[in-house]
Formats: C-alpha cells, structure tokens, sequence
C-alpha cells in the first residue's frame, strides 16, 4: 500500500570504462561464474562444465573407487590398488619397509583460482 | 608408401631425439589378433552410471611405450598403442585414473593419451588430419601435476572451444616430459589463442614455459626430413 514515500535521489549507476589492449590485461577473475568458465560464449551451445574442484571433490566417493571392470593389467601402468597423491608409495612401502614418506618427486600443488 | 601418413606413426610430440623405434616391448607373447581387436572401436556404448556425473563427451584412455634404441620402422603406431578403456562420467574417469601410476613415476619412453571416444591418437584420424597441438616441454617433476590439471580442464569443458579439443598426451622422456592438447583445425587461430589462454590459466607453469604450436602437417614433414624419407627433390 502506499503512503507516503520519499524519493531518492535518482543516480546513474556509477561505471568505469578501461581500455585493453590485449587479452593479457584482463583481470583474473574476469567473467568468471562460480564453478563456471572464464568464457562469457559458449561455441556449441550449453555445454556441461565442471570445475577443478568439482571433479577433485567427486574422487573419493565411492563409486569412483572400484577398479573399472576389463581394467588391462599393465606393470608399471596400471594397478588393482588405489593410487592417490598421498598413496602411491603405499605398495612401495609395504613391500620395500620404507619409511611412510610422502614422495617429494612433484612440486608442490598451489592454490589455483579455477 | 602409398600414405605420407603410415611413415609417420611413429613421431612422439616432435622430439626428434635419437630413440624413434616402435618395437612391441613386452607384448611379444600377444597375438596380432587379440591387439587390433583389443584397439578397434568397442563396441559396448559407455554411458553414464546412476547417480554419476555425466562428462561432455566420452573419452578414452590409452597408452604406449617404446624401447629407445630401436631404429625406426614403418611397423604400425597403431599395434603400439594400447586402450586401457573409456569412461562416461566424472566418477567412472576416477576409477581409471585413480588406478593408473602417475605420468612422474612412469619409466621409459611412454605416453598416455586421453582423446575422446572415437577418435585415435593419430594424426591420421579424420579428426586430427588438419589439426594441430599446443606442447609444453617440462622438467623433470613437473608432467603428474600438469597432466592432471590439463585433463580436468579438457573434462570439465574448460577450454571452450567448440568440438575442437580432440584430446591430450603426456609424454615421458629421458630429461624432459611433454604434454600436449590436440586440436581439429590448426588453421582457426580463434580456437588455438584460446586453448592457449587457457593453458596458462588452469596449468599454473613455471615463468618462461614455453608452448609451441605445431601442425600435424609440420610434425609430419619434420619426421620426413629427420627420417631421410625425402630426397632432394621432395620426392621419395
């Protein structure tokens, strides 16, 4: 219902126009959507994207931990147990009596903004 | 030869380094007929399974290996490279992935390749015979983290570009590794400048990586050249 009202000021919505001259310019974050893409067109139509994080997220549940079915055995290649970043000297380890010492044959993960 | 392309099964990401040879290390009890049969198309659909998460598109897993010494031979790429199988869905990508020994502790001249369902990781498949391929060579330490990144942006859709990703490959070699993304059209600068912005984005490189374009074709007469498959004349 109406009663009396006051009304704001009427401002245009403040903007600020900046000139690139290259892709490179871009801020990081530009266009971004959460869990999206750094595109604002999508060639081919709506498409199913997933982030980094989403897939990461997914890794541990359990129907993505069963070897697949007809998994070829490949020494060296492929393996029946679980192979993850913090396991994958497990096999080693139980054989060899290692130390549990985390490999350090990668460089660190870092944050990244995807 | 009748096909320029069957000398080149061969090539591994370029490198022209002295240990072109495609012999069939550890598979010489296999028969022929189990491998192609294993290689051809499956011919079971992949689907998705309940509570799964579809992908965009299905995609294969495959992988090869060579003895380094071997001269080079025009014996089929294709009896070198092996499916190790095809997924659907996010999950189904882990429990491949999650039973596969990383790109950084793979001995040898080996490579995994992950292209989608359909098309060979050759450039002689219809998909890749005017393509091209982004590589990034790396040191030592460096191919399981980026390989992992550069897959799950390839699954997650991230480089935007159409149908054009055909799919990607790590390669481990003596002192380097190479991972490479291939694309349909080498031509459409379009698509090749955005693959490449979003390479830089989702691999996080060390400062002063360096990523090369190269057509098929080029990788295709730099093997030639290298092979001594043309003579003077450019004839054979």
């Amino acid at each position: 219902m109406s009663t009396s009202r006051q009304l704001s000021e009427s401002r245009a919505i403040p903007t600020k126009t900046v000139l690139i001259n290259d892709t490179t310019q871009l801020p990081h974050d530009y266009c971004t959507t959460p869990g999206g893409t750094l595109f604002s067109t999508t060639p081919g139509g709506t498409r199913i994207i997933y982030d980094r994080k989403f897939l990461l997220d997914r890794r541990n549940s359990p129907i993505a931990q069963t070897p697949p079915a007809h998994l070829p055995v490949i020494p060296g290649v492929t393996s029946l147990n679980v192979l993850t970043e913090n396991q994958k000297n497990e096999a080693n380890n139980h054989v060899n009596n290692h130390d549990g010492k985390p490999t350090t044959g990668d460089d660190a993960q870092f944050e990244m903004d995807i | 030869m009748n096909n320029k392309f069957d000398a080149l099964k061969d090539d591994d990401s370029g490198d022209h380094d002295q240990d072109q040879g495609s012999p069939k290390d550890g598979e010489k009890e296999k028969n022929e007929d189990e491998e192609k049969e294993q290689n051809t198309s499956k011919k079971k659909m992949v689907v998705p399974g309940a509570g799964e998460h579809p992908l965009q598109y299905n995609y294969t897993f495959w992988y090869s290996r060579r003895t380094p010494g071997r001269p080079a031979s025009t014996q089929s790429y294709e009896q070198n490279i092996k499916q190790i199988g095809s997924f659907a869905s996010v999950e189904q990508f882990w429990r491949f992935y999650s039973h596969m020994i990383r790109p950084g502790d793979l001995t040898g001249h080996s490579d995994f390749h992950l292209f989608k369902e359909g098309i060979k990781p050759m450039w002689e498949d219809d998909a890749n015979k005017m393509g091209g391929k982004w590589i990034i060579r790396l040191r030592k330490g460096l191919a399981s983290r980026c390989w992992e990144n550069l897959i799950l942006a390839m699954l997650g859709e991230q480089f935007m570009v159409g149908e054009e990703i055909c799919g990607a490959v790590v390669s481990v070699r003596f002192q380097e590794d190479i991972i490479s993304i291939w694309n349909k059209t080498a031509s459409d600068q379009a698509t090749t400048a955005r693959i490449r912005d979003t390479l830089r984005r989702v691999l996080n490189l060390p400062p002063n990586t360096i990523m090369e374009y190269k057509t098929h074709t080029d990788s295709i007469k730099a093997w030639e050249d290298f092979h001594g498959l043309v003579n003077a004349s450019g004839g054979r």
